[in-house]
């Protein structure tokens, strides 16, 4: 039996029987197996990785081919470490056997797509990873996975019409065959040669992969079903969703690059620093960013806000990749590891505060840091991680992707990436301070800390995010090995580009140096005045009665009067719009066609052929 | 120049799917169905006709060569049984709409059927 054989479909069959047996105890043992199984053999084939291990299937009419390389094994790390937490958490929040089959079968899908080596495994494993996923949103609403269900059916259509067509013309799904009759192109197109792809095809072919992998990354403005699907379900579960499965879309595109990108690049030229088609993939994650955090900051309930935000983080890493250089992409690579892990550790805290109160929007929560304080350490982490503050991972991804940006001089999208993390403080202090401070209500009084499986996930990726960015270096060597090529230098506490250094331990140690100096002078007695809630000012004047604006009820109602004309354009009531105008058009034709009288229908035949005879059949 | 045969059964047809089109009455589409079906046999009988040759019955000094095409024929001997039925079970269709609604207008039995 080859290991990655059952890295992939240990998930799947353990799912399979925890569904069968559906005995409380058993299931939950047989699916933590099979979310370990994939965890432990990704990490005993650390070594092996950059020999490249292989393994087919032939099952006659194509082969299923699955190969590890360096980048398979930093997303397949990225996928069983965040997946084994939230199948973890399951154990507390899964209401029934059904969600554990198909949270497994999810995780089967996820490490398929990312461990193939072809692209109608690739395709397959996608579909998978897409059924399962719909299947769990529906258990929880049926409308917001309907509407996950129908973007992502577009998203795979458009994917299978590229794949058929690359088949037509190199034929052969192999990444390796693929890539190299695309290299040969771009040098013909270079040398003013014949090339097998025309520029029209090869445009027609990069617009469908940017649809279907738009889609699964919840790129803008194809991102509307992720904030309903995000929160439409186990929150445990969205640990995943929001942490692996959007990874799919942004392994997609950087899948795009490896095969199609030189030819891409040599055919539409470059637009400043970074190629032209590499560029729009930029721009949409810049709007992204912005679209995703200021819709998270105007958001009243918890899982929403996190859904927005983790699009918004998302846009982040299309913006590396679209910018193309080694560092950029190197500093993809990074924010995607590090999104995985702040972003399934915040879930795994909303899955808390939700299971432990039954509450969801931030008007009836509050104080709960005294109730929760394990919770709240873990939030602690995540919320320092996501903002960007050292000495967290999310700081040295961040900091790499702003180095990448601002060294190829793109204003553009260097002030949207700004900007996104100035919205990320704006919606996080939200967080901070509505849930965990002020004033608690009185029937949170008697709200438990987090129960123990919850404990050991979330302890497991706030481990990761302090670990990984007190000692950056450790992603940095793997990142390296891929490119095969030393882009982010320094050791292992140091980030070294060249042009900017970043040193983690100096920063930990400042940052506990000051800690204690804040300390000693509080405790030698500094003047402490202690802050009532409604203790609150708006341009230096105290807020009056009428415009009450507490911390949890419209704390940012200013902001949305002020973006209300951009509110008004909403792409998700124009996709609503689009359904109902074609609902509306199918009933006029219905109406009007298929009027239940014989004589029209004699009439539709007479008139057919009359058409056939005058075509001449 | 098209034949006669031809350009009759052609025209039955075209008379029997006017009926159909145009007739308010149920039981004059049934006519205008039988009188396209009479048009339907006799176009296909004439389309295996060879000019001087007489009926495909194997006997006295008539062999395969001189006979007419015989395929047609068996078609349309199952065509004609066929049209029978259809008429037969639409003639059943009609007493049972007459009995339910009073009328054979074709216009006020949708109307009465809302």
């Amino acid at each position: 039996m080859n290991e990655l054989a059952l890295i992939v479909f240990a998930p799947l069959v353990a799912g399979a029987l925890a569904w069968l047996l559906d005995v409380k105890g058993i299931k939950e043992a047989i699916g933590l197996i099979g979310a370990a199984v994939p965890l432990a053999y990704t990490a005993m084939l650390y070594e092996r990785a950059s020999e490249g291990i292989s393994f087919a299937v032939n099952l006659g009419v194509f082969d299923i081919t699955f190969r590890l390389g360096q980048l398979n094994w930093f997303f397949v790390g990225i996928a069983v470490l965040v997946g084994f937490s939230a199948v973890l958490a399951l154990v507390s929040t899964a209401k029934d056997s059904y969600e554990w089959l198909f949270a497994l079968m999810s995780l089967s899908g996820v490490l398929g797509v990312f461990l193939a080596a072809d692209l109608m495994t690739f395709f397959i494993f996608w579909e998978v990873m897409t059924f399962a996923s719909f299947m769990m949103v529906l258990h929880y609403n049926r409308s917001a996975s309907l509407k996950y269900f129908l973007l992502s059916v577009a998203g795979a259509y458009a994917m299978l019409i590229a794949i058929t067509f690359i088949y037509a013309k190199v034929g052969s799904f192999d990444f390796g065959a693929v890539q190299t009759v695309f290299a040969q192109d771009a040098y013909a197109k270079m040398l003013g040669g014949q090339a097998t792809f025309s520029s029209t095809e090869l445009m027609a072919l990069f617009g469908l992969f940017l649809v279907a992998f738009g889609v699964k990354a919840g790129m803008f403005p194809l991102h509307v079903w992720a904030p309903d699907a995000y929160s439409e379900t186990n929150q445990s579960y969205t640990s995943m969703f929001s942490g692996v499965l959007s990874k799919a879309g942004v392994y997609g595109f950087i899948l795009m690059y490896i095969l199609i990108g030189t030819r891409l690049a040599v055919e539409f030229g470059a637009f400043r620093s970074a190629s032209k088609f590499g560029y729009i993939i930029a721009f949409l994650g810049g709007l992204t960013i912005i679209v995703g955090g200021l819709l998270a900051a105007l958001q009243e309930d918890i899982r929403k806000l996190f859904a927005y935000s983790s699009i918004s983080q998302v846009g982040y890493i299309l913006v590396g990749i679209g910018v193309g250089t080694a560092l950029s992409m190197q500093a993809a690579l990074f924010h995607a590891l590090s999104h995985a892990l702040f972003k399934g550790l915040f879930f795994l805290i909303v899955a808390t505060i939700v299971h432990r109160t039954g509450k969801t929007t931030f008007a009836d929560m509050g104080g709960l840091a005294e109730k929760m304080p394990f919770t709240f350490a873990m939030a602690f982490v995540a919320i320092l991680s996501l903002a960007g503050i050292p000495p967290l991972v999310g700081f040295a991804s961040k900091w790499v992707l702003f180095e990448a940006v601002i060294s190829q001089n793109l204003p553009i999208l260097g002030g949207m990436v700004f900007f996104g993390s100035a919205i990320g403080f704006v919606y996080l202090i939200r967080f901070t301070y509505a849930v965990w401070f002020g004033q608690r209500p009185t029937d949170l009084d008697d709200t438990k800390d987090a129960p123990l499986p919850l404990a050991i996930a979330m302890t497991i990726l706030a481990l990761f995010n302090v670990v990984l960015g007190i000692a950056p270096g450790l992603v940095a060597k793997e990142l390296n090995k891929m490119f095969g090529k030393e882009i982010i230098g320094g050791n292992l506490f140091v980030l070294d580009l060249g042009f900017g250094k970043y040193n983690a331990l100096a920063i930990l140690i400042y940052l506990i140096a000051g800690l204690i100096v804040a300390a000693v002078i509080y405790f030698l007695g500094a003047k402490v005045r202690r802050v009532p809630v409604t203790d609150t000012y708006q341009s230096g004047n105290p807020v009056t009665m009428d415009y009450n604006l507490t911390i949890r009820r419209n704390f940012f109602l200013p902001l949305k009067e002020a973006l209300a004309f951009w509110l008004r354009i909403s792409f998700d009531r124009l996709y609503r719009d689009i359904g109902a105008w074609v609902e509306d058009l199918a009933e006029v034709l219905r109406n009007y066609i298929y009027n239940g009288n014989v004589q029209s229908y004699a009439w539709y035949l007479l008139i057919i052929l009359l058409i056939l005879a005058m075509w001449g059949v | 120049m098209i034949s006669a045969y031809y350009f009759g059964a052609i025209a039955l047809i075209l008379i029997g799917f006017y009926a159909v089109l145009v007739k308010r009455n149920v039981l004059k589409m049934l006519v205008g169905l039988s009188i396209m079906e009479t048009g339907v046999n006799l176009l296909l009988i004439s389309v295996g006709y060879v000019s001087g040759r007489s009926a495909p019955i194997l006997s006295e000094g008539i062999g395969p060569s001189n006979a007419v095409d015989p395929i047609p024929q068996a078609l349309v001997l199952t065509a004609i049984v066929i049209g029978v039925a259809t008429t037969a079970l639409a003639l059943t269709i009609v007493i049972n709409l007459y009995e339910k609604y009073k009328t054979l207008d074709a216009e006020k039995i949708r109307r009465l059927r809302g």
